[in-house]
């Protein structure tokens, strides 16, 4: 059984059919980047995957378990689902150390005497623990991210989704938030982004999913799908992505 | 006659009981209410937001001073009912609160932008936990300025609650300054206490954005 099962979802904006019958697939420990022109449903797949989006025909299956915003333990789900979106979200009320435990704390996963070190333990895996104390505000687009991202595996996610996370940086910030993600690929998290980042997509991958028009229109290794794209619309894409 | 004394000086002063008493009760009922207000405004359901906007639209387009009648006068009238006069001033005040502050902290609430309280979500709190830890902190401070502004109108509005008989600061202005025979000495001085009491609450909320927003 995969980690992530999808079934011809159809996913409908007012008149707009976003999702038009996806199926795919996501294996434990894969890396798939999903990629495409904007409008091509990327991120609305990928927000269905966490029940931000409930679909409207098909299904998803997380776990085996069937995803819906109105699922029983939906709350439970989304600890184990962790997203890190484009804008980071960051609460700018609360310091770097308190965005990352107050989850961690309000849901019960760990106690008040052990969240300064989860705090710090996985800071350091994004190579921030010196910005503990920090205020969101003082850091820069890229730590920002990178404490996003902490603030996920805070939860110890089974799952990781990426938004499009280096959309909003800085081109000079974009290559610490990726470095982290590969290392987190590297020890074998399940991922699931959406990118423009071709490089990564690439290097760091195991399958492309190339989205057009609602549908998974071509997909496979990164290698064969660069080299020899089989539809005119990847070729096109790819051409204009470079 | 007589002239100014000690004594008038006292009888303001004690007067200053009901306008501290009538903030108090206001708050005590009006803001629980307002809460529940914006709240409500900015609730899922369409029926709920519809019906507080309704009320909030009638309560504060009614001058203060009908509000005060209405429950005082109008409530023998309209339902037979005899309302002593502190009731009837503790609910037109909780009603003026709560509508006031209502739309203040729905105004604030919705300024934290919606992502804040999706983030919250997909770490797995629930509606409430988002709420109380991310969305109103936030929301505070954004609405501090006008909620302190608000108050400072509360404070000046008690004086209409002299028209029903409660011998509040500004009725006690009136009642030496026709003992004495010295309006503006009176006056001056009641505007003063009025003053006096307005501005610590002004410093006070400079001092509590300033704290609130940690960041900077």
């Amino acid at each position: 059984m995969a980690l992530v099962e999808i079934r011809d979802v159809h996913k409908t904006f007012g008149k707009v059919e976003v999702l038009k019958g996806v199926s795919l697939d996501v294996e434990e420990g894969e890396i798939v980047t999903i990629i495409g022109r904007s409008g091509s449903g990327k991120s609305t797949l990928l927000r269905c995957i966490n029940a931000l989006e409930s679909v409207d025909t098909g299904e998803i299956r997380v776990e085996g378990q069937k995803v819906h915003a109105k699922m029983p333990d939906l709350k439970k789900f989304r600890q184990r689902v962790g997203i890190v979106f484009q804008a980071f979200n960051l609460f700018p009320h609360l310091k770097v150390e308190r965005n990352i435990t107050l989850a961690p704390l309000l849901t019960g996963r760990i106690d008040k005497a052990k969240a300064r070190a989860l705090a710090e333990d996985v800071l350091t895996r994004v190579g921030l623990a010196d910005k503990i104390d920090a205020w969101p505000e003082q850091l820069s687009g890229g730590q920002q991210q990178r404490v996003a991202i902490a603030r996920c595996l805070a939860m110890a996610p089974h799952l990781m989704l990426f938004d499009e996370v280096t959309s909003a940086l800085d081109p000079e910030l974009v290559g610490e938030v990726l470095k982290v993600m590969e290392a987190m690929a590297k020890q074998g998290m399940t991922m699931i982004l959406v990118t423009h980042e071709m490089g990564f997509a690439r290097n760091v991958a195991n399958r492309i999913v190339f989205m057009h028009q609602g549908r998974v229109w071509e997909q496979g290794p990164p290698a064969k799908l660069f080299a020899n794209p089989e539809t005119p619309e990847l070729a096109s894409f790819i051409a204009s992505a470079k | 006659m007589r002239s100014f004394s000690l004594i008038d000086f006292v009888s303001l002063f004690t007067a200053l009981r009901w306008t501290v008493a009538l903030v108090v009760l206001a708050l005590l009922f009006g803001a629980p209410l307002a809460l529940g207000l914006a709240m409500g405004r900015i609730s899922r359901f369409a029926g709920l937001r519809w019906t507080m906007a309704a009320l909030i639209q009638v309560i504060q387009s009614v001058p203060l001073l009908g509000l005060l009648f209405f429950f005082y006068f109008g409530m023998p009238v309209f339902l037979g009912i005899q309302v002593p006069a502190l009731v009837a001033v503790t609910v037109a005040y909780t009603l003026y609160t709560a509508a006031f502050l209502g739309e203040i902290w729905r105004g604030g609430l919705e300024a934290v932008k919606q992502a804040q309280w999706e983030a919250g979500a997909c770490l797995g709190l629930s509606a409430w936990q988002q709420f109380r830890h991310i969305i109103a902190p936030q929301a505070l401070r954004l609405s501090l300025p006008p909620t302190v502004g608000f108050l400072v109108q509360l404070i000046k509005g008690t004086s209409l609650a002299s028209i029903l008989g409660f011998v509040e600061l500004a009725r006690a202005g009136q009642v030496v300054s026709a003992a004495t025979f010295q309006p503006l000495l009176t006056y001056a001085l009641v505007a003063a206490i009025y003053f006096a009491l307005c501005l610590p609450l002004t410093l006070w909320s400079r001092s509590l954005e300033a704290r609130l927003d940690g960041s900077r």
